[in-house]
Parts: structure tokens; C-alpha cells; sequence
């Protein structure tokens, strides 16, 4: 119960709004005996005045009064004469000493405080007295009187806090039904109209999260709806490739057609490699595999490895990297990265040209280039490709492409803080792509 | 019969052509819409095979504009466009049929063959002549109850005259249905393949009519 209050707004406020009223209510009681006290003490002195002044106007015997004469039980009246000889008392058991100086003064007598009031009016000395306790009492009852009801409101108030701060939160509960109605396919945003102030903040938090949360939801739609549609055209090839094997009649025509076959599942294998590459250099999904990669030596590598597939092109790769810039970033994509640069190049320049690629460092950046001798891109879609799926229309090379590589590119240049640029090459033919990565320093 | 594909997929326009030769069409490929354009100005099509994810200017578009000028081909529509609302904007944008990728070679020469008998106004699948059977389809061929024996040419042929009884083709017609782009023809193939159809049929199955060309016998009929 008391973690469920105090986890509890309408709980919190609660317990704090009593508290708040409990002491105020002390304070009140507090201030309310004092203030009877003092108005007892001035009213009560005045009182025992006047009863002194009335004696002072009587002769008096040596016996007691009459009680009727007597104003009030509780006080106590004593008479002497100018000898000191008592010569009236209105309680026989009850003889404060005589005080010898006229006016007010407090007795401590017989385990009991007294107020006492003497007077001397020259023949005799007349002393009224009452117990003090008596004016704390009368204070205390004054008090209870003005504090107790507010004791019996609280309960009432309880409720009452309970009720009003319910209701105070209730566009909080409906703010959380209204989350809860969210779903993955239903992402709109919250309504923000007749909110209290406190909570336009989080609704407008919550809807700048919902329409991210929306737009990478619907890219990733868009994302796989395209690579359904993409991957339509090399299952097609290959289905039509398989009925043409069935079919062929002779030795000759089925080894034509199975050659088909397998460039169409090889290049279905790519597009599926392609898709999973680029799902894996999401941007969400960057660093923990970040180290210091020396671009040069990764740039040999790949080199070396696509040495064999262009010199079946009949083409030559070139490498100009003397020194070892490094950057920070993950190897495995910068490898990619360069591996779909240098077969993009392979595929579109024709037999006899040469491929070049140069690594180059500097203070704040790494260059990183691959130039070729093929047919460039013509300058108005040089933006375009790097769009999924798009392929420059009447490049016959890009045909068995996945029309993902620079897509990739530029998403691992984009991983990696970079910059890229595409640019027709030397003596303005072919395609030279510009990559500039920040320098990497540990 | 002679067919125009326009697929800008080497793979798929490539075993589509092959597979359609093999079911006995003329194929002619192109690549675009502007070759596919200048094609059918260029040749009388039986029938268009239309991608529609073509580089630069849309099938649809294409089409739309084909229809604007009154031309009144047989249009196949081959894509990857699967739903409902793009088969409905393909069939309204002109297209006589929808076809969607992936798809069997078998399944795309039995709606070829629809197109085909739809545009020449038959409900029955073989052609008849006299005693003469064709099967478009499986393309055999009877005669006189007897199967007979043609090369895919030979059948072509015959399909052609057989399309239009009566009706007198050229030798040139002939071999535009017969021969497709960058196929050799031989200045004598047409005559060549009448020859052998004689042979098969009968001297008088085919008569020439002198200057214009070849027609069916009436006789035979």
C-alpha cells in the first residue's frame, strides 16, 4: 500500500494536501490558545478586580458571608484587617497567605498556582484568588472548540483531494490510452487539442517519436516491398531459364541453356547477398566493431582480389597508395564499400581499359578514388544512383546488377561521417568516384 | 506469327524469345519503349509483348500513346506489378491481357495464341481448311485424318494462309512473319518451304496467284 502511494501522483498529493492541513490546523490550535489565554487573563484580572472592588464597599463581619454574595465558586475571597487578623474568608480550608503589596501577583500555594489580586483600601486588606489551571482550561476547551471541527472535515477532505485530483489527471489516463491504441501499422499522432500545459511537452515528444518511428517504419515497407518487387525479376529469369532446359532437345542446347540457368541464379544470389549487405550497414547499427583501419592495406586486398575477374574482362586495376591513412570505421564495410566500387567499374568498362584506385591522406581527410575508363554517368543521374534499385537506363553491364552496390556505397560512406562524389574521369570519360573519410585518430 | 517483345531484362527478354521461337513465333526483342515505338511503325506485329518497367519512358505511357494513334495490336502486358489497382490501370491503359512475373512459358503461348485467335475472330482453338487440321497449340497438323509432319516454318506458314482463307499473301509478308531480326532468309526460302508444303499436301493445297503472291486453293476447301 505505501509503495503504491507513494509511486501514485494522485496518492503523493494526497498524503502532502493532509499533512499540509494537519499542521496548519496545529498552527491554528496553537495560535487560538494563545490568543484565549491572553483574552482569559485580561477578562478574568478585570473580573477578580471588580469582585475586590465590591467587597472593599461592604463591611464585613468576622463571620463568613452568605454564599450568594459570592459572584463565582472558583474564587476565593479573603478579608484581613489592619492588623492582619482574618476576618473573612469565603473557603474555610482554603487560606492563601496574605500578600502584603497590593495588585496582581502569581502564588504558588498548596500545589496549585494561583492568580491573586490584593487590595488595601486603609481599614483592610482584601485578597480574591483563583487557581490558574482554571484560565488553562478554559483556554484549551476554547481552542478544541475551534480546531475540532476542522479534525472532522478532514475525512472529508480526503475524499474530496481524492476526487478533484482524479479528475485533474484524467487527460493524463487518456493521454495512456491513447499510446496504448498505438499500433506498428497505426502510428498517428496523438491528439493535442484541450491538454493542460503539463502535458503538451510529452504529447509533442511522443509525436516527434511516433513520426520518426513512422518514417522508419514505412522506409523499411518501402524497403522490403522493393526488394520483393527486384527480386521478381531474377526469379522470372530463372524460372524461364529452368522450362527452357526442360525443353531443350539436344546436348548443345542444354548446355546453352544451363549456362543461362546459372548466371540467372548467380545473379539472384547477388541481388539476396546485396539486400542482406545493405540491411546490415543500417545506420543504427554502427560501432562496436569500430577500430582504426589502415585504408591502404584494405585497398591492396580487395585489388588483389578482384585481380582475377578483370583479367578475364581483359581489363587492367591499378593501385596508387604509398603511405597508410587510416581511418575509424568498421573494415568488413569499408571492404564492401571498395569491392562494390571496383566490380561496378569492372562490369561497365569494356575490355582493354584500366581501373584505378588511389588512397590518398591527408590532415583531416582520407581520399579514397576509383576511376575508370568505361562510359561514366552522364551528370543528371549521377544523384539518382544511389537511389535502391535504380539503374542508369541503356547501360547494358549494369543488366545482371543488383542495382544496389552504390546504394551501399553510400551507405557505408555515410556510416562512416564521409563524403562522395561522382565525377567523369580524366580527360572527361568514365567514372571516377570521390570518397573523403575523416582521418582517423585513437 | 510475329511477335514484338519489349523487356528491358537480357535475362528474361532472352529466354522469352527463345521459348516463344520454340512454340513456333517470329520474336523480335527490343529494349525500350523508343525501339518498341520505331518496331511497330516499322513491321505488322501479330501481337506486343510489353514490359512495363522500362527505362525512361514508362510501358504504360507507351501504350497509352499507342492507343491514342489508333493502333489497334494485341498488347500482352509481362510485369511484376501484381496488384489489382496496376492490372486495372494496365487493361485500361489499352492492354488486351495482364501477365504477371513469374510466369511459364507454357502459360504465355496459350494467351499468345488467345490473343491471336481473339483477333482473328475464331472461338476454336485449330485451324481448318478442307481437309486440313492445325493445332496452334501442340502444332501438329492433320490431313485427310492423317497426322502429318511440318518443320515450325512450314507450320508458320500454313498458320499464315490459314488465318485468312481466301486472302492472298505476299511472298515479302511471308517471310516478315516467317523471319525475324538478324535471322538469314534466303532470296528463296518462301518458295522453298511451299515446295515441301506441295510435296505434303498436294500440288494444287497452295496455288500462286501471279504478282501478288500465295492463296488457299478453293478446291481444296
Amino acid at each position: 500500500m505505501s509503495a503504491a502511494i507513494s509511486y501514485s501522483i494522485r496518492g503523493r498529493l494526497l498524503v502532502w494536501l493532509l499533512c499540509a492541513l494537519v499542521v496548519a490546523g496545529l498552527l491554528i490550535g496553537y495560535s487560538a490558545y494563545h490568543r484565549s489565554q491572553e483574552d482569559l487573563n485580561e477578562l478574568l484580572d478585570y473580573q477578580l478586580k471588580q469582585l475586590a472592588f465590591s467587597l472593599s464597599r461592604q463591611s464585613i463581619g468576622r463571620a463568613p458571608m452568605p454564599r450568594g454574595l459570592l459572584p463565582e465558586p472558583d474564587f476565593i475571597t479573603q478579608v484581613w484587617d489592619k492588623d492582619g487578623v482574618l476576618m473573612f474568608y469565603s473557603r474555610p480550608n482554603l487560606d492563601i497567605p496574605m500578600r502584603p503589596q497590593p495588585g496582581f501577583s502569581n502564588v504558588d500555594w498548596n500545589g496549585q498556582s494561583w492568580r491573586v489580586f490584593t487590595q488595601l483600601d486603609g481599614l483592610r486588606i482584601i485578597q480574591v484568588a483563583h487557581p490558574l489551571s482554571l484560565r488553562q482550561e478554559m483556554a484549551a476547551d476554547l481552542t478544541r472548540r475551534a480546531v475540532l471541527p476542522l479534525a472532522a472535515l478532514l475525512p472529508l477532505l480526503a475524499v474530496g483531494i481524492w476526487i478533484i485530483v482524479g479528475r485533474a489527471l484524467r487527460p493524463l489516463y487518456s493521454m495512456s490510452a491513447a499510446v496504448r491504441a498505438r499500433t506498428p501499422s497505426a502510428l498517428e499522432p496523438l491528439p493535442d487539442r484541450d491538454l493542460p500545459d503539463e502535458l503538451v511537452p510529452l504529447a509533442g515528444s511522443l509525436n516527434d517519436l511516433l513520426a520518426r518511428l513512422n518514417r522508419a517504419l514505412e522506409a523499411q515497407r518501402q524497403f522490403v516491398a522493393d526488394a520483393a518487387h527486384e527480386l521478381r525479376s531474377p526469379l522470372t529469369a530463372v524460372r524461364l531459364q529452368l522450362q527452357l532446359l526442360k525443353r531443350a532437345e539436344d546436348p548443345g542446347e542444354r548446355v546453352v541453356a544451363l549456362e543461362r540457368l546459372e548466371r540467372g541464379v548467380e545473379r539472384s544470389t547477388r541481388l539476396v547477398q546485396q539486400l542482406l549487405t545493405l540491411a546490415r550497414q543500417e545506420p543504427e547499427q554502427l560501432a562496436d566493431t569500430d577500430a582504426l583501419v589502415d585504408l591502404a592495406r584494405v585497398a591492396r586486398e580487395v585489388v588483389m582480389d578482384f585481380e582475377p575477374l578483370a583479367e578475364r574482362a581483359g581489363l587492367r586495376l591499378k593501385l596508387d597508395a604509398d603511405q597508410s591513412p587510416k581511418v575509424v570505421g568498421d573494415e568488413d564495410s569499408l571492404r564492401i564499400l571498395l569491392g562494390n566500387l571496383i566490380d561496378n567499374a569492372i562490369r561497365h568498362t569494356p575490355d582493354g581499359g584500366t581501373i584505378t584506385t588511389r588512397v590518398a591522406g591527408g590532415n583531416a581527410d582520407v581520399m579514397l578514388e576509383v576511376e575508370d575508363t568505361g562510359p561514366g554517368i552522364p551528370a543528371d543521374q549521377r544523384e539518382r544512383v544511389f537511389d535502391r534499385f535504380y539503374r542508369v537506363p541503356g547501360h547494358d553491364g549494369g543488366e545482371d546488377g543488383s542495382g544496389l552496390g552504390l546504394a551501399i556505397v553510400k551507405r557505408v560512406v555515410e556510416r562512416h561521417r564521409g563524403h562522395i562524389e561522382l565525377n567523369s574521369g580524366a580527360g572527361g570519360t568514365g567514372l571516377r568516384v570521390m570518397i573523403r573519410l575523416p582521418a582517423g585518430k585513437l | 506469327m510475329r511477335l514484338l517483345l519489349v523487356e528491358d531484362d537480357a535475362m528474361i527478354g532472352e529466354a522469352v524469345r527463345t521459348g516463344l521461337r520454340q512454340d513456333g513465333f517470329t520474336v523480335d526483342w527490343v529494349r525500350d519503349a523508343e525501339a518498341g515505338d520505331a518496331a511497330v511503325r516499322a513491321e505488322a506485329y501479330a501481337v506486343l509483348l510489353l514490359d512495363l518497367g522500362l527505362p525512361r519512358k514508362s510501358g504504360l505511357d507507351w501504350l497509352r500513346a499507342l492507343r491514342q494513334g489508333r493502333n489497334r495490336i494485341p498488347v500482352l502486358i509481362l510485369t511484376a506489378r501484381d496488384s489489382v489497382a496496376d492490372r486495372v490501370a494496365g487493361l485500361d491503359a489499352g492492354a488486351d491481357d495482364y501477365l504477371v512475373k513469374p510466369f511459364d512459358l507454357e502459360e504465355l503461348s496459350a494467351r499468345v495464341r488467345a490473343l491471336l485467335r481473339r483477333q482473328a475472330g475464331r472461338a476454336e482453338p485449330e485451324l481448318r481448311y478442307g481437309n486440313l487440321v492445325l493445332d496452334p497449340a501442340t502444332r501438329e497438323a492433320t490431313f485427310n485424318g492423317e497426322p502429318i509432319s511440318l518443320s515450325a516454318r512450314e507450320f508458320a506458314l500454313l498458320a499464315a494462309l490459314l488465318e485468312r482463307p481466301g486472302g492472298i499473301l505476299s511472298r515479302a509478308q511471308l517471310e516478315q512473319r516467317l523471319y525475324g531480326w538478324g535471322e538469314e532468309v534466303e532470296s528463296n526460302a518462301v518458295e522453298v518451304h511451299i515446295h515441301h508444303l506441295r510435296k505434303k499436301l498436294g500440288t494444287d493445297f497452295i496455288r500462286n496467284v501471279r504478282g501478288l503472291g500465295y492463296t488457299l486453293s478453293k478446291t481444296a476447301s
